[in-house]
């Protein structure tokens, strides 16, 4: 009974758009970490002689996929199939996650340790596990800080790059019981020792994936902590999440990938632990979920298609200047960054997520960076042209309104010197208002208003030219 | 319809009009350069301590026992767990057989981890990355590589290739065998985080230290 009260319908998208917009001093500790470590990524494709060749290459094995995925899908099913694996077919989240809970209950499970997993993100699984009084733990050391904190993860790579040592030594300190610290190896030490019983004790471990050959059915994760290997190995049962689009044809081509994503994600040459997984080993169970969730509608939108290539390195969002200054959870969902922007519209709806191509200022360094070559500004421009055209929050009567009134005051000079007057003077008032409506109030609460200059560039412009005929 | 005939038909529809790109040839990746073994020897010690693992040479099997005593004496471990791998028994016939274990199906996770370092044997090495690949077809090996705090790789330098696409061929042959099961795992240095602050931190949860002994002879 209690299972049909449980709302299985995933993450939901967060209704309040603002949500990240008032905590300026999260994404100022965000903007540096990311900042640097877009430096650090670079650094490391940069000394690569063949890395234009491998994005090339790799964007070619990606259009591959997407265009015979039905094929593939069935060649990796019946591939790991025949090495033992059960595989579960998920239309939407509803879906996935009443097959985690049927797989929890058949195994009698109790307690389950998850290792990083942004599909696992789309299902919301720990609320939904919670609920069955199924105990869930995060791994990953920045997935089980955020989890602690009662958090989303900011970020696909570093979930909690916006917190800082002593906010992570408060946070245990009062969740976990332990000294304040801020020492990073202490900290980790704490998390290691915490979460090793939790491998030991768990009944079931859930993952996600990088990548999943179709040829050989071989689950590929990669990682550095270790954590992924002790929650798939540790367990009896082992349930991996994989969104249909990571597949690759062939184990060929992933030596390719194992070079590209490393790289691009954390500046490494190959991360520490990389798994080739081939069903399960003796005396173990192990499921494959293939999740779909709104993945064929990206599908049904040819000059989208090449969103479904992304190979979550987080590339783009360390090199975008607006996620830098924002966040992730302004994005309101799963996926932050420009592949969110360009992802989460096709996943939930341009109804829902509509406003989010419109994050970006379209500056280009995301699509430079992507090692799978998604042209991520085009598909920005794209999704903006269906924004306005088809039923989003763009073509709500207030958003038509204002754009009309806007046109019409840019329309002449005399109207656009009068809106200028007008942002003038209300900018210098705005201060004295008791209260800020909408986003506005969001964006002031932790900031001031910039202030308009005193003088404005006609004026300045006229006053330049009289000094310049006078000399 | 079920879901999976209403994804795949869903998908089918979807990509009826999609002109069908042919599958590019595999990459190359990075070209072979046919490494002398001396050189390749020399890349994968100073990749592996860059990343901080380290790296013993040992000049033959009889070396390597003395190397690793001096290193279980040296950390003060009590009980190493190890693969069932004939260079593992070549070299537990050196040390006192009460140091040594061979987890097999029976032993829990928790057995396991009360070891203080797990003795394991690659497949092959990789001189580029200084990686070392596992062929781990029961839970107990693959649990021997990261549940212990230490791991102690112990490997032919015969075994050493340049880079991850020389190794390749070997992983597709595996791959192959449809009786394979568990995982291949590729291992690059010790456990590693840098998710506070971006500071690098070892052993967040995998091994603090990785040890890999090299026997030049065979």
């Amino acid at each position: 009974m209690l299972e049909q009260q449980i709302n299985l319908s995933g993450a939901e998208f967060l209704k309040n758009k603002t949500r990240g917009l008032h905590v300026p001093a999260a994404p100022k500790a965000l903007g540096e970490t990311a900042e640097r470590a877009a430096k650090t990524n670079r650094a490391a494709t940069d000394a690569v002689p063949y890395f234009q060749q491998w994005r090339e290459a790799a964007h070619h094995i990606k259009r591959y996929v997407i265009a015979n995925l039905d094929r593939l899908l069935v060649e990796f099913e019946q591939n790991i199939t025949d090495r033992g694996g059960t595989v579960l077919w998920a239309a939407d989240a509803i879906e996935a996650n009443r097959h985690l809970l049927d797989i929890a209950k058949q195994h009698q499970v109790r307690r389950v340790v998850k290792s990083k997993s942004m599909v696992s993100e789309e299902l919301d699984l720990n609320r939904v596990l919670q609920a069955l009084d199924i105990r869930v733990v995060e791994t990953d050391l920045g997935e089980f800080i955020v989890q602690l904190a009662g958090q989303r993860p900011i970020h696909i790579v570093t979930p909690a790059i916006h917190m800082s040592a002593a906010d992570v030594g408060r946070l245990f300190a009062e969740k976990l019981g332990e000294l304040f610290t801020t020492e990073h190896q202490r900290l980790t030490d704490i998390a290691r020792r915490h979460l090793r019983e939790e491998y030991l004790a768990a009944d079931m471990g859930v993952s996600g994936c990088n990548f999943a050959i179709a040829q050989t059915g071989t689950l590929v994760i990669v990682e550095n902590e270790g954590n992924a290997g002790l929650s798939t190995a540790t367990p009896p049962v082992h349930v991996a999440l994989l969104g249909i689009e990571k597949l690759l044809p062939r184990l060929e081509d992933l030596p390719l990938f194992l070079n590209l994503l490393p790289r691009s994600g954390t500046g490494q040459k190959l991360t520490c632990y990389t798994h080739l997984i081939h069903g399960p080993a003796p005396g173990k169970k192990l499921y494959v979920i293939l999740l779909d969730n709104g993945r064929s509608n990206v599908l049904q939108d040819q000059a989208a298609r090449a969103a479904l290539f992304c190979i979550r390195c987080g590339a783009c969002l360390n090199n975008c200047p607006v996620y830098r200054r924002i966040g992730g959870w302004a994005y309101g969902w799963v996926y932050p960054g420009p592949i969110g922007a360009a992802l989460t519209p096709h996943l939930l709806g341009l109804k829902t997520a509509g406003e989010l191509p419109f994050a970006s200022s379209l500056c280009g360094a995301c699509g430079e960076v992507c090692p799978v070559k998604i042209d991520l500004p085009h598909q920005l421009v794209h999704l903006r042209h269906r924004a306005v055209k088809e039923p989003s929050p763009l073509k709500s009567w207030r958003e038509r309104l204002t754009w009309a009134v806007w046109a019409w005051f840019m329309a002449g000079p005399l109207r656009y010197r009068l809106a200028m007057w007008a942002v003038h003077v209300g900018l210098r008032l705005a201060k004295f208002l008791p209260w800020h409506p909408g986003k506005l109030g969001a964006w002031t609460r932790g900031r001031e208003l910039p202030l308009s200059p005193a003088t404005n560039f006609r004026r300045w412009w006229k006053e330049y030219q009289k000094g310049h005929k006078s000399r | 319809m079920n879901s999976r005939e209403k994804i795949l038909q869903r998908l089918t529809q979807s990509l009826r009009s999609v002109e069908k790109p042919s599958l590019p040839p595999p990459h190359e990746v990075w070209p072979k350069t046919n490494l002398a073994p001396a050189m390749m020897l020399n890349r994968f010690s100073d990749e592996l301590q860059e990343i901080h693992g380290e790296v013993l040479c040992c000049a033959d099997l009889s070396h390597a026992a003395r190397e690793l005593a001096g290193l279980v004496g040296q950390a003060g471990w009590t009980k190493l767990g190890a693969m069932d791998r004939s260079i593992l028994r070549q070299l537990a016939a050196a040390m006192p057989p009460a140091m040594l274990a061979w987890p097999d199906a029976a032993w829990s996770p928790r057995r396991i981890a009360e070891l203080s370092a797990g003795l394991v044997a690659p497949e092959l090495l990789i001189a580029d990355t200084g990686s070392c690949l596992f062929v781990c077809s029961t839970t107990e090996e693959r649990l021997l590589c990261y549940l212990p705090p230490a791991c102690v790789v112990v490997a032919y330098a015969s075994q050493l290739v340049e880079h991850l696409p020389a190794a390749w061929p070997n992983v597709m042959t595996r791959a192959a065998d449809r009786s394979l099961r568990g995982e291949l795992l590729i291992v690059t240095g010790p456990s590693r985080t840098t998710d506070i602050e971006k500071i690098l931190i070892l052993g967040v949860h995998g091994p603090k230290r990785l040890v890999v002994l090299i026997v030049e002879g065979e």
